[in-house]
């Protein structure tokens, strides 16, 4: 019969109308995204360990890394994002081993102004508070070294006064205390 | 009385829905019937092949996406393909089969476009809508796995980015369940027996099996005249070989099979992921390949079988970390070359419905 299959397809559109959506009320609800999804870009400035990866695993040089030596140690004290310019293929996540940077879930990325686009993680309080604590933590090693090297001598001097003046090195006394051990066990 | 009669040119595109894109054709037309017609691609070129010489071997997979974007997943595999082949990285089996498995979730969805644009061009925009909605699970399967709804840059240079999770097996199963019996049937009873739709395609823009081997064409619009040419089954790549499917083939060639090989690919696809599923190995999902890839000097051309045809990528080394030439054969591309003969004679509606049995994509056509 002609037209049975102009019938078929209007039974099939008629059986949808019984049946659920399919679709979702977004924005009123948000989808329900997977965790492995790329949306806005989150940076952990305390994560970050300088090492550039990110910056050489994006293809399209969205990434811009800049550090300061403070204390013979790396102080990230800009990481821009252009946004304008991410594929979101999540390479500098993978490349990232701390886990510093990562996607979120947010989808809804447009902004007002074109230089809100440009997405400037580090604020110059983080990089104040980072530097002091880098100079602070470098000013205590440095006290605990000089402590520990005075206890060293005053301990050697003590111990070895009998043998004159001849300092032992802190690497024998070292090597000598698993020896001991041994003899022991 | 003696009329005057005269041919006119017609713009069709850059901006028409029914390109599929930014593609223009220049018709020459005498009243509705096609008398002369030139093609004008490149309204998308963003020189991929050149951008991706300044790119490491890594870097090049997120612009491979943007080629074919319907089927992403199979960009990335002709790409990471044939740089395997030129560095000898022997790809572990585990990732092979996560491959084959996205690889043909991809094909299925970019399928769903090619029927359901197909529906839409020829005036039931209904049969669109209802792949889509089916194209939906695939998408959001694959969104589980790689984050990205189409861009995926899924596959990486001797494995995958991330292994196949239960949740994911799980909803696969169930979308192979689903599927063939209120997609695959659903599309059959609107689209496929609806008479219009039959009057319209069939019988309309014949290509005969010769014709289509000498313009080189390949993927279902091959098959379609007749033609049982499929990479997977005649130069299996990967891990092809283990699986049983069939080449489904047309018989006329007209724009009725190209369409309707689109659906019975559909099914073959999902056979061949049920069996991948079923015998998925274990073990781990990439090769060991360094961060500061080098591949050694030389060059390789690697193909595969994507949703449209034949990909080639052909990647030329010259020993250091990035391509020294990358170049993409899109089988779209190829496959449009035919199209300004394949309309000549036809009427202008013609013109819409056999560009849609083409199924190109514009990101892939322009590169």
């Amino acid at each position: 019969m002609y037209g049975k299959g102009l019938l078929k397809g209007l039974k099939v559109s008629l059986g949808w109308f019984l049946r659920k959506n399919v679709t979702e009320n977004y924005p009123d609800e948000m989808p329900n995204l997977p965790d492995a999804f790329h949306g806005n870009p989150i940076f952990d400035y305390d994560k970050c360990i300088a090492c550039n990866l990110c910056v050489t695993a994006c293809p399209n040089r969205v990434i811009t890394l800049e550090t300061e030596t403070v204390a013979k140690k790396k102080v990230v004290t800009a990481y821009n994002f252009n946004m304008q310019y991410c594929l979101f293929c999540g390479f500098c996540q993978e490349a990232c081993r701390p886990g510093a940077i990562r996607f979120g879930k947010d989808f809804e990325l447009t902004k007002y102004k074109r230089e809100d686009i440009k997405i400037k993680f580090v604020k110059p309080e983080q990089v104040e508070k980072k530097k002091q604590e880098v100079l602070q933590a470098a000013a205590e090693k440095e006290a605990a070294q000089k402590a520990a090297e005075a206890a060293e001598k005053s301990e050697a001097k003590a111990t070895e006064k009998p043998k004159a003046k001849a300092v032992k090195k802190p690497a024998e006394a070292g090597a000598a205390t698993p020896n001991n051990n041994m003899e022991e066990s | 009385m003696d009329l005057r009669q005269e041919v006119y040119t017609l713009n069709l595109g850059p901006q028409h829905p029914s390109t599929h894109g930014v593609f223009r054709v220049l018709l020459t037309l005498d009243g509705e019937t096609v008398v002369d017609a030139t093609s004008v691609p490149g309204y998308l070129h963003r020189g991929i092949e050149k951008i991706v010489e300044d790119r490491t071997y890594a870097q090049v997979i997120p612009y491979t996406d943007r080629l074919d974007y319907l089927a992403g997943m199979l960009m990335n595999w002709g790409y990471v393909l044939a740089v395997e082949k030129l560095a000898g990285i022997e790809v572990p089996e585990r990732a092979e089969y996560i491959r084959v498995i996205v690889g043909e979730l991809s094909r299925i969805a970019s399928h769903q476009i090619a029927v359901g644009s197909m529906a839409s061009d020829l005036g039931g925009l209904t049969g669109f809508i209802y792949n889509f909605r089916d194209r939906e699970y695939i998408l959001d399967l694959l969104e589980m796995l790689s984050g990205s709804r189409m861009t995926f840059s899924f596959m990486r240079i001797g494995g995958v980015a991330s292994d196949i999770t239960d949740e994911f097996i799980g909803k696969t199963r169930e979308f192979i369940d689903y599927f063939p019996k209120n997609g695959i049937e659903e599309y059959n009873n609107f689209i496929t027996g609806n008479e219009i739709f039959q009057a319209r395609s069939k019988n309309i823009a014949v290509v005969s099996r010769e014709k289509a081997l000498d313009m080189s064409l390949s993927g279902p619009v091959l098959r379609a005249s007749g033609v049982a040419h499929d990479l997977r089954k005649v130069r299996p790549y990967s891990v092809y070989p283990h699986f049983d499917f069939d080449v489904p083939v047309g018989e006329n060639g007209d724009s009725f099979d190209r369409y309707y090989l689109h659906i019975l690919e559909m099914e073959q696809s999902l056979r061949i992921i049920e069996q991948a599923l079923d015998n998925l190995p274990d073990g781990p999902i990439m090769a060991k390949v360094s961060r500061n890839f080098k591949p050694p000097v030389g060059e390789a051309y690697a193909e595969v079988e994507s949703s449209k045809g034949i990909l080639g990528v052909y990647v030329v080394s010259d020993g250091t970390t990035k391509p020294y030439r990358v170049h993409f054969r899109r089988p779209s591309f190829i496959n449009l070359g035919h199209f300004d003969e394949m309309i000549k004679g036809w009427k202008i509606a013609d013109v819409i419905a056999v560009l849609a049995s083409l199924d190109i994509v514009l990101g892939e056509v322009d590169c």
